[in-house]
């Protein structure tokens, strides 16, 4: 079993932090996000991408808005709510903490 | 040289080849299951389908108008399966292996799926009183007028068919969005189902407008765009007919039909309704037909309606076996031969029945059922000196 695939589901597990980060610095749109997710390790399809966007807008995390786009129909560009900002602190807050411990760990 | 299939991706043609075109039809239909039971799943399909739109658009050129079945499945490559509840997954640990047997899954699922489902409803439009003998109509693929005419006899019987009508007017659902429509007839509601969605993101992109005038400017392109998308899609009714007349010019015996059989049936079919022209002309004149005669208690236009539903009834297996031999299975829709033997055997199933219910119950049909071969002999003969009187 590769690294790449043992991680799979950590990966997974993480992709939301990701995002919001993403979403976090200024008002994107999906393809922003894939392909800023595709310069890393956290390559992610569309297929993956727009179903988990959906489950965070239905959890209050993100909020979109329409813009008329130069080419093609009006593009969904998505931010992050208050609820937003608060989850990614507090995931942010616990990824250090568990960063921290992997880092710390077995070292004496 | 490849057919090509127009589609509309949110209000925009594009043509693909027909591979092509069959690669993304099951890929959507894949992920609409797989979103199945989401609360977002039309907009996360539309969303899905923009992407799409984006990626073909990218591919496409003043020179370049046909996506080609490669491009597709690379673009559905890039897309890469759409999961369900991502959360979900990752806690469920092995997704790459989950996701492989749900793979086979799902394919194992297509053909059952590949047809639209049908269900009986009351449809109003075309409707005499509430819509059921209609609603049964379309539910049967049978003429209107035939079911109108089984209700009318079975009220004969004691008011059954009355009682039977009242009955279903209540129970029965009536058709009343677009999509309980194209159900009632077993149709996809490919078409209502988009512009159903498209309206949806509509007042979806409403609320995001705070200003006045940006929302007046939202509203008028979004008509703009659904004018587009009706015209789009019966620009795409007429191509695909067009091309159908193409394919028809090519090949004059499609693979799976035995067209040959379609004129023989045709004839059969002639030579019935004179029969039945011949049956009426003789009850109306002698009372009687092919030598059984009409009670005289029986008035005249009950014998009349017999002698037609006695023709639907035989007409009806030959006329399916025969639309089954013109419409061999159009590339996604499976079993067209099939589905016309299967209807033409529920026909001969209902005709045996009706004449071994006739020959039990009424005793002048028995006889007549018994004296039938010599009365065939009888004709033949007739038609044999009429022959070879004429030559």
């Amino acid at each position: 079993m590769s690294l790449e695939e043992k991680f799979t589901a950590i990966r997974k597990g993480l992709l939301e932090f990701l995002v919001l980060k993403i979403i976090s610095a200024n008002q994107v749109y999906a393809a922003d996000i894939l392909k800023e997710l595709n310069a890393t390790e956290f390559a992610t399809q569309e297929g993956t991408l727009y179903p988990l966007l959906s489950k965070m807008r239905r959890e209050e995390l993100v909020d979109y808005e329409w813009k008329e786009s130069e080419a093609g129909p009006p593009r969904k560009y998505y931010e992050l709510t208050a609820k937003g900002r608060e989850a990614l602190r507090e995931t942010h807050d616990y990824w250090q903490k568990i960063s921290g411990t992997v880092k710390n760990l077995g070292q004496k | 040289m490849n057919k090509v299939i127009t589609i509309n991706l949110n209000g925009v043609a594009y043509q693909l080849e027909e591979g092509g075109y069959d690669a993304l039809r099951t890929y959507l239909d894949h992920a609409a299951r797989r979103l199945e039971g989401n609360p977002d799943k039309d907009e996360i399909i539309t969303d899905i389908e923009q992407a799409i739109a984006d990626k073909f658009r990218a591919l496409l050129g003043a020179y370049k108008t046909v996506v080609s079945t490669k491009e597709v499945t690379g673009v559905i490559a890039e897309m890469g399966p759409v999961e369900g509840d991502v959360t979900e997954e990752a806690a469920n640990g092995a997704a790459t292996a989950g996701r492989a047997s749900a793979a086979t899954d799902d394919t194992g699922r297509e053909e059952a799926s590949s047809c639209a489902p049908r269900r009986l409803y009351k449809i109003r439009e075309g409707a005499m009183l509430a819509g059921v003998c209609n609603g049964v109509a379309a539910y049967l693929n049978f003429d209107v007028t035939i079911v109108r005419l089984l209700f009318t006899l079975l009220t004969f019987l004691w008011g059954t068919g009355v009682v039977v009508y009242l009955l279903m007017a209540i129970i029965v659902p009536e058709a009343r969005t677009p999509a309980e429509k194209a159900a009632a007839s077993g149709m996809a509601a490919t078409a209502q189902e988009f512009i159903k969605r498209a309206r949806a993101g509509y007042y979806e992109g409403m609320k995001s407008f705070h200003d006045r005038h940006a929302r007046r400017e939202w509203k008028r392109k979004f008509k703009r765009d659904m004018r587009g998308w009706k015209y789009g899609f019966h620009q795409q009714m007429h191509e695909q007919s067009t091309q159908w007349q193409q394919q028809w010019a090519q090949h004059p015996s499609p693979i799976f039909g035995p067209v040959f059989l379609a004129p023989l049936l045709s004839i059969l079919l002639f030579l019935l309704v004179v029969l039945m022209m011949w049956a009426i002309y003789s009850l109306v004149t002698v009372h009687a037909v092919f030598g059984l005669v009409m009670p005289s208690t029986m008035p005249l236009w009950v014998g009349i309606l017999l002698v037609v539903v006695a023709y639907q009834l035989v007409a009806w297996p030959i006329k399916s076996v025969r639309f089954a031999c013109y419409y061999p299975a159009p590339h996604h829709h499976h079993g067209g031969l099939l589905g016309g033997l299967v209807g033409s055997l529920i026909g001969l199933f209902f005709l045996g029945f009706g004449i071994w219910m006739m020959d039990r119950h009424v005793p002048e049909f028995h006889e007549w059922l018994v004296q039938l071969p010599a009365l065939l002999q009888h004709l033949a003969d007739v038609v044999k000196g009429w022959f070879a009187q004429k030559g």
